[in-house]
């Protein structure tokens, strides 16, 4: 178990329960992510894919199921920073300069003033931002605000980063690079990722795995393994990619045949 | 620079016209003073009488930031109160909302007979309940309306909710506060001179207008009326003035 980063069984959540307004958001989810593995989770819009990503971080309890994150329960990960968490929005403090965003983290977990920033700027220059420590965030174009929360995310140096469709709001050619800068980063740091999109490509791009969801009830219908090997500049345009993107594309449609194997557990669906 | 030199001319040139027309009409309809005064002769009144302006100025400026002092104290510390326990929530609002409601007007006279005859308490009294409601509205919606993902931020992040406020909350309601307090600062002004029109102290541009006013010296209340009207402004500028200093970020496009 201490293995692996994420190992979430028969995961339950419900909304509302009971009332007339009943949501099931997640139907008996299972998923483990190994040590230093890349997963996306893609689907359509109420497939549970954020809402299990928020149950992993702690930020929601699941109605049933057992979850532990890094070998302990989520809230004890999420007491230990071990985790660190990016959204769609940048979400930086506008009262704050770059450099004191970053330190946000350490802030929270009572490291002193010199640690703080000496940290806060090793984080900025691994992000190319060193320049811009003492900027404020609206000074910041999208991406670059992208690339302070990401360092905020790493500031702890967790085992694992939570990402909720951090590219969502960027352009396509800042998202190609961050997606770059973010593979480089993970490798380096050798951090987990759980990753939540709904870009295929993207989703192919970054991952070891690429998970597939579906709505009502949100569950797990594939498991997507890809293989191909280092990242480059020629990996989008080559045939293994494109192949990896139409399998997904087809286990979205709900035409693929389930894929099941690579240490990846599926939900029951009987 | 050069845009904020040409932003001030316009409302100058304005206030130039309205009083070249004021003294127009004044001097060629022959009007008298108990009707309405020159400004030639409120200017002049002002000139002659400057010491006195500015001390009986400097009074009710003296009332109106005790008052803005109390209030702004009373707004902050309930807004908190309001924000963090939901028990105080449904009470307070409607509360604030009833002082909101309370006639100053009528309860000044009551005041000044709880106090003693020369007092300033109960002016500063009034003034605080005026200025209490706009700081707490204000304060209350800059708490609370935090944005979902900063909060869940500060989940991730383990936060206490004392860090939370601290961190997050307050800093977010800064410019709530500020759009409050540019309200209650000139109200604050106001709320303190309707308040030395009701007895107390023979002190203040309050009385001094209604005495004036009484003794048929017209030009005498009016510079008082200009007098009220520089302290207002003042006011208002200097919580201005705060305001650039202090939330430098207010007003940009935020990154969340």
């Amino acid at each position: 178990m201490s293995t692996l980063a994420v190992h979430a069984e028969g995961v339950w959540k419900i909304f509302n329960e009971g009332a007339n307004n009943e949501v099931t958001a997640l139907s008996d989810v299972s998923i483990d992510v190994g040590k230093g593995e890349f997963v996306s989770l893609i689907g359509p819009s109420g497939c549970g894919k954020s809402t299990l990503l928020r149950v992993i971080a702690d930020l929601i309890p699941p109605t049933r199921g057992s979850v532990s994150v890094a070998g302990v329960t989520p809230h004890e990960a999420r007491e230990k920073h071990q985790y660190g968490m990016a959204f769609q929005q940048a979400a930086l403090l506008d009262w704050r300069t770059v450099r004191r965003n970053v330190e946000l983290p350490l802030e929270l977990a009572g490291w002193d003033k010199d640690k703080r920033k000496a940290r806060a700027l090793e984080l900025l220059e691994m992000v190319q931002l060193q320049d811009f420590a003492d900027h404020r965030p609206w000074e910041l174009s999208g991406g670059m605000q992208q690339r302070v929360a990401i360092a905020r995310s790493l500031a702890t140096d967790p085992e694992i980063l939570l990402m909720d469709e951090p590219f969502g709001a960027l352009d396509e050619m800042t998202r190609e690079r961050m997606q770059n800068e973010l593979l480089r980063i993970s490798k380096a740091t050798g951090t987990s990722v759980v990753f939540v999109t709904h870009s295929i490509p993207e989703a192919v791009y970054l991952s070891n795995r690429v998970v597939v969801m579906s709505p009502r009830p949100g569950r797990i219908t594939h498991v997507v393994a890809v293989d191909l090997g280092e990242r480059n500049e020629d990996t989008r345009e080559s045939d293994a990619f494109y192949d990896s993107v139409t399998a997904v594309r087809e286990a979205l449609r709900g035409r693929a045949t389930p894929v099941g194997e690579g240490g990846a557990r599926l939900a029951e669906t009987s | 620079m050069k845009s904020k030199v040409n932003a001030i001319w316009p409302p100058i040139l304005l206030a130039a016209l309205f009083l070249l027309a004021w003294q127009a009409l004044v001097v060629i309809q022959d009007l008298k003073p108990y009707l309405l005064p020159a400004p030639s002769l409120i200017f002049t009144t002002f000139i002659t009488n400057l010491s006195l302006m500015l001390e009986t100025g400097l009074y009710t400026a003296t009332t109106a930031v005790l008052g803005l002092l109390l209030g702004t104290v009373l707004g902050i510390v309930l807004a908190m109160v309001a924000q963090r326990f939901f028990v105080f929530r449904n009470l307070m609002i409607p509360v604030a909302a009833g002082i909101a409601a309370v006639p100053i007007v009528a309860l000044t006279p009551i005041l000044n007979n709880m106090f003693d005859i020369t007092s300033r308490t109960p002016r500063v009294l009034i003034t605080a309940i005026v200025v209490f409601f706009p700081i707490f509205v204000n304060v209350y919606r800059g708490l609370t309306e935090v944005p979902n993902v900063q909060l869940e931020l500060m989940r991730s992040l383990s936060a206490t909710p004392r860090t939370v406020t601290r961190v997050l909350r307050i800093p977010n309601a800064l410019p709530f506060f500020f759009t409050g307090l540019k309200v209650a600062a000139p109200l604050a002004v106001i709320a303190a001179l309707v308040a030395e029109y009701f007895g107390g102290p023979q002190e203040g541009l309050g009385s001094k207008i209604a005495s004036s006013a009484a003794n048929t010296a017209y030009g005498r209340a009016w510079a008082y009326v200009v007098v009220a009207i520089i302290v207002g402004l003042a006011f208002y500028l200097i919580t201005l003035l705060l305001e650039r200093v202090t939330t430098p970020w207010a007003g940009r496009s935020r990154s969340a």
